[in-house]
């Protein structure tokens, strides 16, 4: 194997022990030079842990863990301080030192013991502090820096190590989010100036998404997902690991994806009677998103329709697995989806008519829906204004559903009122 | 931090430290000047300086007494007085405040804390009961003159090797160790009292040197004292980086290089081998080692590379002053040189712990 195949950093199946508890069960982790790992987890997942299991700060029970192909502890302390780079989650302030002697304190491996500063390591501080935005401030105290610089220039003395690897244990927490995406703004571009390997516990996944090369998920001391971001940031592995339910959205400059989370509902498991119900709903524009969520939540089986692609409706069913009805986007409802549409439509138990808004392109959406549907709910938000902007038909058309649905203000009063179905009534307790 | 221009390094201006730095420097030299003309025989002051101009040696006749007119005989005896008291006490109370010094500060950076000091970590009280414990085996005074340091050095390793090897095993805060040493010094006071018990009669003899003074100062213990200085504070200089770098934390200092069980067990080592051998000669002085490196931080700010050496010209000065407080406070009688120290540093200490208060805790 050459030695730039070789990966950067290698920590193969590290164990951590604390008495009763495994805080890290076999983690392995490999980096290539240049790449920026991202290692996420919720609080307690094992991020910090790991960190410290492989800088050997704590006691690892089992592993190996190599840096450029050589075992991190047959090195000294000096060798390992240029082999490997560690920006840890929190530090004592310590002393009011100037920021220039504070920088070169990570130059302490790169020149020899005894010996004053060299210049050579006072002009790497020197040049770290100007990439870090903080020329000209060489000979003010760290006292004097906000939270956020404070942190900046944490990592600039991280920097002046000039190891391969970094070493980042949640390197954006306490920063708020215009200091923690410049702060990594600024990793990335050292970092790819140099061909750095970063390995970096950010338990804000958006951030990690954003910032990392590749995700790695830790739960409970274990890897439980790994793979690039758009991979990786799977509803699932949300709800799984995080105990949240979220959206997935792509971000529209970047591609990147990112997600939106929220608690879950604290509703009640879904009722037997409402599997196998199957509930179609008309959307369009988002305002059939939240609807779709909770239906899939509660055990219905869902579909959706007529909804442009990409637009937030069509998104939330793709994510929710959900069959749809959709049309290009900014096109007038085609014949071929419309009659997907009233297949869906036929094909559907209940149908819910999602406060869209309808312009002539999908008015056709409310058009499609029968009158004589034998259980439809007209889903309204209140103080939502008009969204009638088909010049009075879409009014109309609202008009005639109306007279054969069930008019229902918001998502909660839907759920009510479908739990309440008739096969429900027959013995099946509600209150579950 | 008020003033951004004048750095961060120490309070005031440039200016304002330049001048308190020729303020210290001024105040040392008057010192030195001064501290021979002190003691409890009054020898007019040209004689004195006649006398150590002249050298150490024989004195031949009244002439070498600066013109004062006195017998060969009693030009002699001063001649013993300056050249064997005064020049050995001051050449004690220099060296002794200087390890002092160096230790305190040293240690105020191994801990983390700007409270550590040799007699906080009960280093001067496992000394002193040392000391006592050898009057339990009612030795006669010619061996209480060679074994009273001795024995006082070997208490006042014990302190330190616990506080030590606490240190080592595990993951203590620099907070628990300083108050092992804290609750270490309780318990050796109430052995030495016990000691005491066994013996009423050397208690006398502890009680004066637990207060510390410089009058039995030879040209031997100066040249133990001496020498352990330049050896322990050879080493300790040289840590500065290693210390500035402890004040991050000791993972972060591991993580950057340092060796930092090592360096902990050097420093802690070498801090305890040298108060320990200034205190088995002088008796207990508090506060010389919590004082001078706060006052040497306001001056040159907190760079542990200047502040350990600094901390131990600073410790010599201070200890040197104490000693003139001393002798001349009250007339023919020397005090305990331990009294005008802690009459500083008492109120000093509580002067820090309330301004730390004040600043919002501990400084970390």
């Amino acid at each position: 194997m050459r030695a730039d195949e070789r990966p950067a950093l290698a920590a193969t199946d590290l164990t951590v022990q604390y008495r009763e508890t495994t805080a890290l069960a076999h983690v392995s982790l490999e980096a290539r030079k240049g790449e920026i790992v991202a290692l996420a987890g919720p609080n307690g997942s094992g991020k910090t842990t790991f960190v410290r299991a492989v800088l050997g700060l704590i006691p690892r029970s089992s592993g190996t863990v190599e840096v450029g192909g050589v075992r991190l502890e047959t090195l000294d302390l000096v060798a390992r301080a240029r082999a490997i780079a560690w920006m840890p989650q929190e530090e004592a302030l310590g002393d009011n030192v100037p920021l220039l002697e504070y920088v070169q304190y990570g130059r302490y491996a790169h020149s020899p013991r005894f010996a004053p500063e060299r210049a050579a390591d006072r002009a790497t501080a020197r040049r770290i502090l100007s990439e870090l935005g903080f020329g000209g401030r060489e000979r003010s105290g760290i006292h004097e820096l906000s939270g956020g610089e404070r942190q900046r220039l944490r990592l600039g003395r991280v920097l002046a190590q000039e190891a391969p690897v970094l070493l980042l244990d949640e390197p954006t927490s306490h920063l708020d989010m215009g200091y923690q995406l410049e702060l990594l703004e600024r990793v990335r571009r050292l970092v790819r100036s140099q061909g750095t390997t970063v390995v970096a516990a950010i338990h804000d996944l958006n951030l990690a998404a954003r910032f990392a090369d590749r995700i790695v998920v830790l739960h409970h001391g274990r890897t439980v997902a790994e793979g690039a971001p758009s991979a990786v940031l799977a509803p699932a592995l949300l709800r799984d690991v995080w105990g949240v339910v979220a959206d997935l959205r792509r971000d529209v400059r970047t591609g990147l994806p990112y997600l939106i989370p929220s608690l879950p509902t604290m509703a009640a498991p879904p009722s037997p009677a409402a599997r196998g119900l199957r509930v179609h709903v008309v959307g369009g524009g988002g305002a059939a998103a939240p609807i779709l969520r909770a239906l899939v939540e509660d055990g219905y089986r869902v579909t959706v329709g007529a909804v442009p692609l990409f637009d937030t409706d069509s998104q939330t069913a793709e994510e929710l697995g959900i069959a749809a009805a959709t049309e290009l986007p900014f096109a007038p409802l085609s014949p071929e989806v419309r009659a997907r549409h009233r297949q869906l439509i036929a094909e559907a138990d209940i149908v819910v008519v999602a406060p869209f808004p309808v312009g002539p392109g999908n008015l056709a959406n409310l058009e499609d829906v029968p009158s004589e549907h034998p259980r439809m709910y007209l889903v309204e938000s209140a103080g939502a204004g008009t969204r009638d902007f088909a010049g009075g038909a879409a009014t109309r058309e609202l008009g005639r559903l109306r007279a054969h649905a069930t008019a229902l203000d918001g998502v909660p009063a839907l759920l009510r009122a479908l739990s309440a179905t008739p096969r429900a009534a027959h013995g099946e307790p509600n209150d579950r | 931090m008020a003033s951004v221009a004048a750095g961060p390094a120490a309070a005031g201006t440039p200016a304002v430290r330049r001048g308190l730095a020729y303020w210290l420097l001024g105040g040392g030299i008057l010192l030195l000047a001064v501290t021979p003309l002190l003691g409890p025989v009054p020898i007019p002051w040209e004689s004195v300086f006649a006398l150590l101009l002249r050298g150490p040696g024989t004195v031949g006749s009244a002439s070498s007494c600066g013109g004062v007119s006195v017998s060969a005989a009693q030009c002699r005896i001063w001649g013993e007085i300056v050249w064997q008291t005064r020049v050995p006490a001051m050449v004690l109370a220099l060296s002794a405040g200087a390890i002092l010094g160096l230790s305190g500060a040293t240690l105020q950076g191994v801990f983390r804390n700007p409270l550590a000091d040799p007699y906080l970590l009960g280093l001067s009280s496992g000394a002193a009961m040392g000391a006592a414990l050898l009057f339990v085996f009612n030795v006669g005074v010619a061996e209480a003159d060679i074994l009273l340091p001795v024995f006082a050095f070997l208490g006042g390793l014990i302190p330190g090797l616990i506080v030590f090897a606490a240190g080592r095993s595990g993951r203590r805060s620099p907070e628990t160790l300083l108050l092992t040493g804290v609750a270490l010094s309780a318990i050796f006071a109430s052995l030495l009292a016990s000691f005491l018990l066994y013996n009423p009669l050397g208690s006398l003899q502890v009680s004066f040197w637990l207060l510390g003074g410089m009058s039995d100062a030879t040209w031997t213990h100066d040249a133990i004292v001496v020498g352990v200085l330049i050896s322990v504070g050879a080493v300790l200089a040289l840590l500065g980086r290693e210390l500035n770098l402890l004040q991050l934390g000791e993972d972060v200092a591991q993580s950057v290089g340092v060796p930092t069980q090592q360096v902990t067990l050097v420093l802690v080592l070498l801090t305890t081998v040298g108060t320990a051998a200034a205190v088995a000669f002088t008796g207990v002085i508090g506060f010389v080692g919590l004082v001078s490196p706060h006052i040497v931080r306001r001056v040159v700010g907190p760079d542990y590379g200047k502040v350990v050496p600094l901390s131990g010209l600073v410790g010599a000065a201070f200890l040197l002053l104490a000693w003139d407080v001393a002798q001349s406070a009250i007339p023919s009688i020397v005090l305990p040189v331990g009294i005008p120290t802690s009459f500083v540093g008492g109120p000093f200490f509580l002067y820090l712990l309330y301004r730390r208060d004040r600043l919002g805790g501990p400084r970390r």
